[in-house]
C-alpha cells in the first residue's frame, strides 16, 4: 500500500473573540439552552406554582390553606386512608409478586414464559378497567356473587367490593407486577455460584432459598414494593369506582372532589401533603432497605439460574398458578367483556340478553369518539416529544459530559416521584392564567404538557441506560476518523441509541394512553380521553358503555404490550451478544 | 529523516494525579514506536493526547510537521482534523454498520467520490484478507476479524500516523501472535509510522523499532528493544522487562576490563566491561534467567545451590535454585533435566551491577 503524505490544512489559531463566539454556537450550548427552557416550562414552573401558592392566601403568605385541610375531618381522614390502604395493598402485592416471581423464575413449572407474560399483563391494563371488572365480578349483582348465591342458596354474599377492603384487594392485584418484575429480574441475574456454594456445603434447597436467595433479592423486593406503594397512593380509578359511592375518600379522590366544587386552595394544600407523603415513603423504604444494596452479587449479565425441582408438588403448584392467573388476570377482563355485550348489568347470561347496542352507543357518542382520537394523539405526541428531548438531555449528561445539564436530569426525574394529582393541580395553577404565554387550561394542550411532565422520567431512564451501554470508544473512533462532534452524534450516537428510544416511546405511549389520575382533573369538554370518558360513564351508572369502550381499547393495549415484551427480549439478546463479542476492558 | 510525530514536554493531570509528566519523544518516518509500561503509567493518556481525545495541560504536539497542540497560544486541533488513524483496545467497530460502511466511513466524512471509496475500501480489505465479508455485520465477525475491520478503518484515509491502543490485548494467545506478525508486515510494506501502546513487553520487544518505557507518567528509557533488554537505564526498566534475579555480592577487584565478584566468599563471578560500577564494596548483581548456567556442583568458581522447583516449558526448563536465602530463576535448554532437591553449581555469564538498595527505591516500586 503506497503511503502518500496527505495535504494538511493550515493550522488555525483563533483570536479570543472568535473563539468565544464559536464556543457559544457550539451545538451543546444551543441544545442546553433549548432543553432548559423546555424543562422549565413543563416541570419547574408548574411545581413552583403549586408549592408557592399553597402558602398564599389573598396575596399574602399564610398557612390558612393547610389549616383548612386539618380543619375538616374528611380531609385529614383522606390522608390517613391513603396511607393504610396503600400499605396493606403493598403488602399483599409484594406477597403475590414475590411468590409468583420465584415460581416463574426458579422452579420447573411448565410454560414459564407464558405464565410470566400473563402475570405481568395487569401492568399494561388501566387500573380503572380492573376496578370496573371486579365490580362486574364481585359487586352486588356480579357474576361471582350470583354464582355464590346460586351455589349456597344464600341471600347475601360475605363480602362487599364497595369497601376499603375491596380497594386494597383490587390495588394489590393490579400493582403486584412491579414486585414480580423487579424480583424476577434480580433472581435471573443473581450469580448461581452463590447458591451452588451453599449446596456444596450440604444445605438443602428450601434452606438455601431462605438463607441465601431471599436475603440477596431483598433489595429488589423493597424496590418493587416502593413502586407498588407510590403507584397505589397515586391511583385514582380504583378508589373512585369502589370508594366514592360509599363516601370512602383517599387523597386522590378527595382532591378530585375539591376541584369539582371548586376549592382550589384546598386542592393545592392537599397536593403538597401528597408530595410530603411520597417523599416520606421513599425515605423510609430507603431506610428499610438499610444499605443492603452494598452487595453487588446481582450483576448486569443474565445467567442460567438454578432451578428448584418441585417433584410431586409440580402439578399442584402449576394448578395453583393457573387459578391465580385466571382469577386476577383473566376473570376481570372476561367480566368486562361480558358486561359490554349484556343488555343491562346484572341480566342473566343468555343469548337473548346479548346485544351490540352499547358499542353502537359508544361509537355514536361524539365525546367517546373524541376520547379515542385524543388518547391516541396525546400518547403519540407526548412519546415523540419526550423521546426526542430526553435523548438529547441524556446525550448531554452521559456523552457530552456537559455538567450543567445535570439539573435537567434531576428536574426531569422529579415528577416520577410525584402523585398524579399533584401534577394535575400544578397544571391548573400554572396554565389557567399564566403571566405570559397562552392559557392552556380548557384546551387539549394542557393534557399534552401534563403527560410530558409526568413521563419525562421514563424517557430519561431508557435513553440514559442505552447511552451508558454505548462504549465511549465507538464515538472516539468516529472522531479520529474525521467526524465532527455533531456528525458523530448523527452517525454513531443516535443510531445506536435507537433501540432505547423505541422502547422509551412504547413505554411512554402505553402509560399516557392509560393515564387517568391527571387527566380526570384537567380535562374539559373537547379534551376528553378514553380513561376520562370511561370513568364518567361508570360514575353516572352507564357501566355497559364504559365496558364497551374499555373492550374496544384492549386490543390496542395488548398489541403495545406484546411490542414492549418483544422489544425487551430483543434488547436482552442484543446485550448478551455484545457481552460475548466485546472484549474485557481494563 | 524528519519526525512525523513530535511530542515535547507533555503534561497531563487528572485532578491531583499527574498522569503524564514531561514526556518527550519523536517518531521518525517508517518507524514502529512503542509506549510500554504497566497499567496506569500514562502511556494510554499520552496516546490520547496525541490523538486529541484528551487535552494536555502543557507541552507541544506536532503531527506531520504541523503543530496540533501547544499550550502557549492556546492551540488544540480537534481529533477529526489531525489526520490520524486510530485502533482502540475494544476495536470500537460500529455495530450498526456493515464491514464496508465501517471502513468507508472516514472517506465518506471527507466527501470522497463514491467510486474512489469503493476502490480504496476494496484495497484495504484485500490487504487485511477480508474480501467477501464486506456486507457482514460486526456481530457476525470473530474478535480477530473485528480487529481487522478496526485496522482497515484506521488505514482507509492514509493517515500520517497510525495510533494503536493495546490492539491485541483482547485476542487469544495464538491469534495475538499471528496478528503481531501481520501488523508488522503491513507496517513494513506501507511505511506508515506507528505509535503503539502496550503493557506486554514481549509484544513491544518483538515489534518495535524503538520503545519508550514509562512508569508513573515519566519515560524511564527510550531506546531500541535490544538496548532496553540488555542495558536497562533504571532499576524499574530492569525489573519490568524480562525476568530478573538479584544477588547481593562483594567486589573482589575492579579493573578497566572486568570486575570480579564473590557471593559470601564463595564462587568467582567475572563481569566484563560493566556499564556501571557502584562506589562501595557491597553491590547488587542483577541477572537475567538466561545469564545463568547450571553446571556440576563441584565445578571451579561455581556457586553451589539446590534445585527447589523444576518447571517444563516445552522448549526447555526453568529451575528455581535456592542459594542461601535467595532463590534464582535459571532458564535452560531441554537437555539439562535435573531432579528437584539435587545439588547444582551456578556460573554467572552476565549481569548488571546496582547499588545495594536499588530495587527497593521508589522508582522501582512505584508502578
Amino acid at each position: 500500500m503506497p503511503h502518500t503524505a496527505r495535504p494538511i490544512a493550515v493550522p488555525r489559531t483563533l483570536d479570543p473573540l472568535s473563539a468565544a463566539l464559536q464556543r457559544m454556537l457550539d451545538h451543546r450550548h444551543l441544545m442546553f439552552v433549548v432543553l432548559s427552557f423546555f424543562v422549565f416550562i413543563t416541570i419547574v414552573y408548574p411545581l413552583l406554582q403549586v408549592s408557592v401558592r399553597s402558602f398564599i392566601v389573598d396575596g399574602a403568605a399564610s398557612l390558612a390553606n393547610y389549616e383548612q385541610v386539618f380543619g375538616l375531618r374528611r380531609n385529614y381522614v383522606a390522608i390517613w386512608n391513603s396511607i393504610w390502604v396503600s400499605v396493606l395493598a403493598t403488602v399483599l402485592a409484594a406477597a403475590i409478586g414475590v411468590v409468583s416471581a420465584f415460581l416463574v423464575q426458579r422452579t420447573d413449572i411448565p410454560a414459564k414464559n407464558l405464565f410470566r407474560a400473563l402475570l405481568v399483563l395487569p401492568f399494561a391494563i388501566p387500573p380503572l378497567f380492573a376496578a370496573i371488572g371486579w365490580v362486574q365480578l364481585a359487586g352486588p349483582v356480579g357474576l361471582v356473587s350470583q354464582a355464590w348465591r346460586w351455589l349456597f342458596a344464600a341471600g347475601t354474599v360475605p363480602w362487599d367490593v364497595y369497601t376499603p377492603w375491596g380497594i386494597i384487594f383490587v390495588l394489590a392485584v393490579t400493582k403486584y407486577p412491579f414486585v414480580l418484575i423487579t424480583v424476577a429480574g434480580a433472581l435471573q441475574r443473581m450469580d448461581p455460584s452463590l447458591e451452588e456454594a451453599a449446596r456444596s456445603a450440604g444445605v438443602g434447597t428450601w434452606r438455601i432459598m431462605r438463607d441465601i436467595t431471599l436475603p440477596l433479592v431483598r433489595p429488589a423486593i423493597y424496590g418493587g414494593a416502593l413502586l407498588a406503594f407510590v403507584s397505589s397512593i397515586d391511583n385514582f380509578g380504583i378508589p373512585a369506582v369502589l370508594g366514592m359511592r360509599v363516601h370512602f375518600y383517599v387523597l386522590t379522590t378527595r382532591i378530585y372532589e375539591a376541584l369539582t366544587v371548586p376549592n382550589m386552595p384546598l386542592a393545592t394544600a392537599m397536593s403538597m401533603l401528597l408530595v410530603g407523603l411520597a417523599l416520606v415513603s421513599m425515605v423510609s423504604f430507603r431506610y428499610a432497605e438499610g444499605g443492603s444494596d452494598k452487595y453487588t452479587v446481582v450483576s448486569g449479565k443474565s445467567v442460567t439460574p438454578n432451578v428448584v425441582r418441585l417433584g410431586r408438588w409440580r402439578a399442584l403448584v402449576t394448578a395453583g398458578l393457573v387459578i391465580l392467573v385466571i382469577v386476577i388476570v383473566v376473570l376481570p377482563l372476561l367480566a368486562l367483556t361480558l358486561t359490554s355485550f349484556l343488555r343491562y348489568w346484572g341480566a342473566d347470561l343468555s343469548w337473548a340478553n346479548m346485544t351490540l347496542e352499547h358499542y353502537a352507543a359508544v361509537l355514536q357518542t361524539a365525546a367517546a369518539r373524541r376520547g379515542i382520537v385524543n388518547s391516541l394523539l396525546l400518547g403519540a405526541a407526548a412519546a415523540t416529544i419526550l423521546v426526542a428531548a430526553t435523548a438529547l438531555i441524556s446525550y448531554l449528561t452521559v456523552k457530552a459530559k456537559y455538567r450543567a445539564a445535570h439539573w435537567l436530569d434531576v428536574a426531569g426525574i422529579t415528577p416520577f416521584a410525584l402523585p398524579g394529582s399533584v401534577i394535575g393541580v400544578s397544571m391548573i395553577l400554572a396554565w389557567s392564567n399564566p403571566p405570559v404565554g397562552p392559557t392552556l387550561y380548557g384546551t387539549i394542550w394542557i393534557l399534552l404538557v401534563a403527560y410530558i411532565m409526568r413521563y419525562m422520567a421514563f424517557g430519561l431512564q431508557t435513553t440514559r441506560a442505552t447511552l451508558q451501554q454505548i462504549h465511549g470508544s465507538l464515538e472516539e473512533a468516529a472522531m479520529t476518523a474525521g467526524a465532527s462532534r455533531l456528525r458523530v452524534l448523527k452517525d454513531i450516537t443516535l443510531p445506536l441509541l435507537r433501540p432505547g428510544m423505541v422502547a422509551g416511546w412504547v413505554l411512554i405511549f402505553i402509560s399516557a394512553f392509560n393515564e387517568l389520575t391527571v387527566s380526570v382533573l384537567i380535562w374539559t369538554s373537547g379534551s376528553e380521553t378514553i380513561g376520562v370518558w370511561i370513568f364518567l360513564m361508570t360514575d353516572s351508572g352507564h357501566t355497559e358503555r364504559a365496558a364497551g369502550l374499555a373492550v374496544l381499547t384492549l386490543p390496542v393495549i395488548l398489541v403495545l404490550y406484546l411490542l414492549m415484551q418483544w422489544l425487551a427480549r430483543l434488547e436482552e439478546r442484543r446485550a448478551e451478544r455484545a457481552g460475548l463479542t466485546e472484549g474485557k476492558e481494563k | 529523516m524528519s519526525a512525523v510525530v513530535s511530542v515535547r514536554g507533555l503534561v497531563k493531570r487528572f485532578g491531583k494525579v499527574l498522569a503524564v509528566d514531561e514526556v518527550s519523544f519523536e517518531i521518525a518516518e517508517r518507524e514502529f514506536f512503542s509506549l510500554l509500561g504497566p497499567s496506569g503509567c500514562g502511556k494510554t493518556t499520552t496516546l490520547r493526547c496525541v490523538a486529541g481525545l484528551e487535552t494536555a495541560d502543557a507541552g507541544t504536539i506536532e503531527i506531520g510537521g504541523r503543530v496540533v497542540y501547544r499550550t502557549a497560544e492556546p492551540l488544540d486541533v480537534p481529533p477529526n482534523e489531525r489526520g490520524i488513524g486510530m485502533v482502540f483496545q475494544s476495536y470500537a467497530v460500529w455495530p450498526h454498520m456493515s464491514v464496508f460502511d465501517n471502513v468507508a466511513y472516514p472517506l465518506k466524512v471527507r466527501r470522497t467520490p463514491r467510486t474512489q471509496i469503493a476502490a480504496r475500501v476494496a484495497h484495504v480489505l484485500r490487504i487485511l484478507g477480508m474480501e467477501g465479508l464486506e456486507q457482514r455485520r460486526p456481530s457476525q465477525l470473530s474478535g480477530g476479524q473485528q480487529q481487522r475491520v478496526a485496522l482497515g478503518r484506521a488505514l482507509a484515509l492514509e493517515p500520517s500516523v497510525l495510533l494503536l491502543d493495546e490492539p491485541l490485548s483482547n485476542l487469544d494467545a495464538k491469534l495475538r501472535e499471528q496478528m503481531r506478525a501481520e501488523l508488522k508486515l503491513i507496517q513494513r510494506e506501507s511505511g506508515l509510522p506507528i505509535l503503539y501502546v502496550t503493557h506486554d513487553q514481549v509484544e513491544a520487544l518483538a515489534m518495535s523499532d524503538r520503545i519508550a518505557v514509562m512508569c508513573a507518567g515519566r519515560v524511564h528509557q527510550l531506546a531500541p528493544p535490544e538496548a532496553i533488554y540488555r542495558r536497562p537505564a533504571t532499576a524499574f526498566v530492569l525489573d519490568f522487562i524480562g525476568g530478573v534475579n538479584y544477588l547481593p555480592c562483594q567486589i573482589l577487584s575492579a579493573g578497566n576490563d572486568a570486575v570480579t565478584l564473590r557471593w559470601r566468599g564463595e564462587g568467582t563471578i567475572i563481569l566484563e566491561r560493566p556499564s556501571y560500577v557502584p562506589d562501595g564494596r557491597e553491590v547488587l548483581l542483577a541477572m537475567r534467567p538466561e545469564d545463568l548456567r547450571l553446571v556440576a556442583p563441584d565445578s571451579d568458581g561455581a556457586l553451589r545451590g539446590r534445585v527447589v522447583l523444576r518447571s517444563f516449558y516445552g522448549a526447555g526448563f526453568e529451575y528455581r535454585i535456592r542459594l542461601g536465602e535467595t532463590e534464582l530463576r535459571v532458564a535452560t535448554g531441554k537437555d539439562l533435566d535435573l531432579r528437584e532437591g539435587s545439588a547444582v553449581g551456578i556460573v554467572v555469564a552476565g549481569g548488571l551491577l546496582l547499588d545495594p538498595d536499588a530495587p527497593s527505591r521508589p522508582e522501582a516500586r512505584a508502578c
